[in-house]
């Protein structure tokens, strides 16, 4: 068998074509603000048998033979990208991060497992035909494939969703990104034991055998690689090229750790998945570095695994309506169950149990490579799959929405001035100016108005708050569970001290509560952000309607 | 100005050093105008009284000044007891830079005072038979009321000390973030939002640094993006500051975060100079 240069012009072709849809529909789904990877999916659907497949089924066989060297070429670039896909996932968990955040992540991450996989394994141990089981005296692995299945989160449509709603920083986002990482790992050692056993390689080891093999490779590359790993990365980055010599390093291991665990009988991802945790672990690599190789994995090998997809399946005839709300229903119940009571547990709010309980219920990528790996192995047939990839789809779509609904975007100052916390006033005296907007608040909140007033002259007394461009920002911590602000636009200036001498005219009360120091920061430095320029402020002096202040700060921020 | 410190301890041993740190937490001992108090883990017996007081007077201090408390048992967990039961608010203690690896993991006497100490800790890593004034300090915020307390109280420190410099250090960090581009496939996004956060971090620590109204020593704020307490050492070590100050408020270690260290596993890991530890 060799490559024909007719083979290599196919193989490139296809290739390039598989790029081209992912890249479009990919771009199109970023637009209407979708992750990429769905784009991409429907881009090998379309391309594959179910469209243009049965559409040109000619053009379709010449392109993406099934049976020739050209497929053996693309299974091996398929395969690659999965094994790349899996290294980057494992350098984006941080242990540190967990380690720190262990309760929660604890919590969150072990109910987000056990009551999934108990849903998912429950039910197809008792409906397993039903469930599209395909060999019988495979039951129970099935049971735990799909109990499994249903408990795998992805991570990177939540660090999006965290991103967007900038709260990537904050203690809840920490909290969501350490259980979502916990919940990768713990999910991937009990699917690595599943491949194993249902492997071709597995060298005839039992159950328990395996589950040792999985955990003493882990604990042997955590532990030991890990470290060393650390202590070898300063030197090759000083050797070697950078970013070059650095990338290389990290694959190198990557793959040695990929062909390691598929000699042992686990599969290669689980090796590159590990590898790629010991290597993100260490203190000196540059967020650049990682920067690099997501770019260099997320727009070439993945998008050609995720076009693959569509490419070896047709999603209609293999579509399953039945089997698709049956898995959509488990995962959704399962899922959101789990991670909610498990924050709920480990003292969360309400509303951020929820957000978690959504957040993690994106699939995404880890669900859709655990599926095609089973149904290669014959553990599942094709509509399970199509099932599984729907659902992996709806998942990842609705997750960022539900998440926003129940995480308030951080408080921000358009979000919190309201139109009767705005005053016009004409008040030389800064107490009483001050008083004023204590008052206006007192109308709205049970608060003790002259503690508070106490509070905020107090504070003034020490150090004064004018800033400079017209503004002055009197500002107290208090026993209040929610900031508040109120503003009074002042026809003449008060000396608050500000540093460029002028009076100020624009005054903001800011209360905030006591045991949120760094929400007051960032609240005061969105405020002195706006009023950096002299002209803004002028304008807002120059106003004399409630909205239109309103208007011109939220169009300012 | 009160004294940052009413009460210090020290964990006195007869090592090489242990001479070098008895004068040096005698000069604290004055400069706060403060008590000292030596805790001795060990059987007291009429020798050990003898070393302890032969210590003394090599050390040149007036020993009327000082409370000696004997205290048996596991070391640490002792001298962390007698700490306070002597009242002690800072208890001042030797330790290396770096231990060798299994002694890190099995929890040397210094660390494990470091972790699990009720009261504020000093550690000195390279003790010396004539003291030298802290000139440079650092101290690490995440701008909690904790780290507030830390912050004044160090400079209060810093003060008495007539320092130099003062820094303060803002390491914050967003875990995953890089995963974000798998979901877009761009880092354009990405790279902005690391912009956006260096510019708020600092608008937040200009504003911090104002509110808490500390003016007396040249002050000089960095905000630095990357692993939370790996790059705060790093900053104190690349400054060559003296003293590093961080607050622990009631976090306990365990032998998890030896093992996947975190926070301020690092600083205790390898110390990036004298660490002061707020509690």
């Amino acid at each position: 068998m060799h490559f024909t240069s007719g083979n290599i012009t196919t193989f490139l072709l296809s290739l390039s074509i598989m790029l081209l849809s992912a890249k479009l529909l990919g771009e199109l789904f970023n637009k209407i603000g979708q992750p990429a990877v769905v784009g991409e999916i429907i881009a090998g659907i379309i391309l594959g048998p179910t469209v243009f497949g049965w559409l040109m089924p000619q053009v379709f066989t010449s392109l993406f033979p099934t049976n020739n060297e050209v497929k053996i070429a693309l299974d091996g670039i398929v395969n690659l990208a999965v094994i790349l896909l899996l290294l980057v996932s494992g350098l984006e968990v941080d242990l540190s991060v967990i380690v720190r955040e262990r309760k929660s992540a604890f919590l969150t991450g072990a109910m987000g497992i056990i009551i999934p996989f108990i849903l998912g394994f429950a039910v197809s141990l008792s409906f397993p035909y039903l469930m599209g089981l395909k060999d019988e005296s495979m039951k129970m692995i099935f049971a735990i494939f799909m109990g499994t299945a249903l408990s795998i989160s992805a991570l990177p449509v939540i660090a999006k969703t965290l991103m967007d709603l900038n709260m990537f920083k904050t203690n809840i986002g920490h909290i969501i990104i350490a259980a979502a990482m916990f919940n990768d790992l713990i999910g991937w050692l009990i699917f690595s034991v599943i491949l194993s056993l249902i492997g071709a390689s597995n060298h005839g080891l039992s159950v328990w055998q395996t589950i040792l093999l999985v955990l003493v490779f882990t604990i042997f590359i955590l532990l030991i690689v890990r470290k060393l790993f650390n202590l070898a990365l300063p030197w090759v980055q000083k050797k070697f090229s950078y970013p070059g010599g650095v990338l290389n390093f990290i694959l190198i291991l990557g793959f040695l750790g990929a062909a390691f665990t598929e000699y042992i009988g686990i599969h290669a991802i689980f090796g590159a998945f590990i590898v790629g945790i010991a290597v993100g672990d260490s203190v000196h690599i540059r967020e650049q570095t990682k920067e690099v190789i997501q770019q260099f994995i997320t727009n070439i090998f993945a998008p050609l695994f995720f076009v693959s997809i569509g490419l070896r399946i047709n999603f209609i005839t293999n579509f399953d309506p039945v089997m698709v709300i049956i898995i959509l229903v488990l995962a959704f119940a399962g899922k959101i169950a789990g991670c909610t009571l498990g924050a709920r547990l480990s003292s969360m709010k309400a509303n951020e149990s929820f957000a978690i309980g959504f957040g993690m219920n994106s699939r995404g990528t880890m669900e859709i490579i655990l599926g095609l790996i089973a149904l290669q192995y014959g553990l599942i047939h094709a509509n399970v799959f199509v099932a599984l990839v729907i659902m992996a789809i709806i998942t990842s779509i609705s997750s960022a929405p539900f998440m926003k609904y129940f995480l308030r975007a951080e408080e921000s100052l358009s979000s919190l001035l309201k139109p009767d916390f705005i005053l016009f006033t004409d008040i030389h005296d800064k107490k009483e100016l001050i008083g004023l907007l204590v008052n206006a608040i007192g109308h709205h909140f049970k608060i003790n108005k002259t503690e508070i007033l106490d509070e905020v002259l107090k504070r003034e007394d020490i150090i004064p708050t004018g800033i400079a461009n017209y503004l002055a920002i009197p500002h107290a911590r208090i026993n209040i569970n929610k900031p508040v602000i109120a503003a009074a636009i002042n026809k003449q200036g008060i000396d608050f001290e500000a540093e460029d001498k002028i009076p100020s005219q624009i005054i903001f009360l800011l209360l905030t509560p006591k045991d949120k120091n760094e929400l007051q920061l960032k609240l005061l430095a969105d405020i002195v952000k706006l009023f950096k320029d002299k002209d803004r402020a002028e304008k807002i002096l120059s106003l004399r309607n409630k909205e239109q202040v309103i208007g011109q700060l939220k169009l300012s921020a | 100005m009160s004294a940052p410190f009413n009460k210090l301890g020290l964990a006195v041993t007869f090592s090489p050093t242990g001479r070098a740190l008895l004068k040096e937490a005698h000069r604290l001992k004055k400069l706060f105008d403060s008590k000292l108090v030596l805790i001795h883990c060990g059987k007291k017996d009429s020798q050990t009284e003898e070393k302890l007081q032969n210590l003394i007077e090599n050390s040149g201090i007036d020993d009327s000044s000082l409370e000696i408390t004997w205290t048996e048992g596991e070391p640490a967990k002792s001298i962390i007891k007698s700490s306070v039961h002597s009242g002690v608010d800072l208890l001042i203690i030797g330790a290396l830079e770096k231990e060798p690896m299994m002694k890190y993991y099995l929890g040397s006497v210094a660390r494990r005072i470091m972790r699990e100490a009720y009261t504020s800790v000093l550690i000195l890593k390279s003790p010396s038979e004539e003291p030298a004034q802290f000139k440079k300090f650092c101290v690490s915020t995440d701008y909690s009321s904790e780290s507030e307390k830390a912050i004044i109280l160090s400079h209060n420190f810093a003060k008495l000390e007539n320092a130099d410099e003062f820094l303060i250090v803002r390491n914050y960090d967003v875990p995953a973030l890089s995963s974000t581009i798998m979901n877009t496939g761009n880092s354009i996004e990405t790279k902005v939002l690391i912009d956006q956060m260096q510019v708020e971090e600092e608008d937040k620590m200009n504003l911090f640094i104002k509110e808490l109204g500390i003016h007396d020593i040249k002050i000089t704020a960095k905000c630095v993006f990357g692993r939370e307490g790996w790059e705060a050492g790093n900053f104190a070590r690349s400054h060559d500051v003296d003293i590093f100050v961080v607050s622990a408020g009631s976090k306990k270690f365990n032998i998890l975060d030896r093992v996947f260290p975190n926070e301020l596993e690092y600083l205790f890991k390898v110390l990036p100079s004298n660490l002061l530890i707020i509690r």
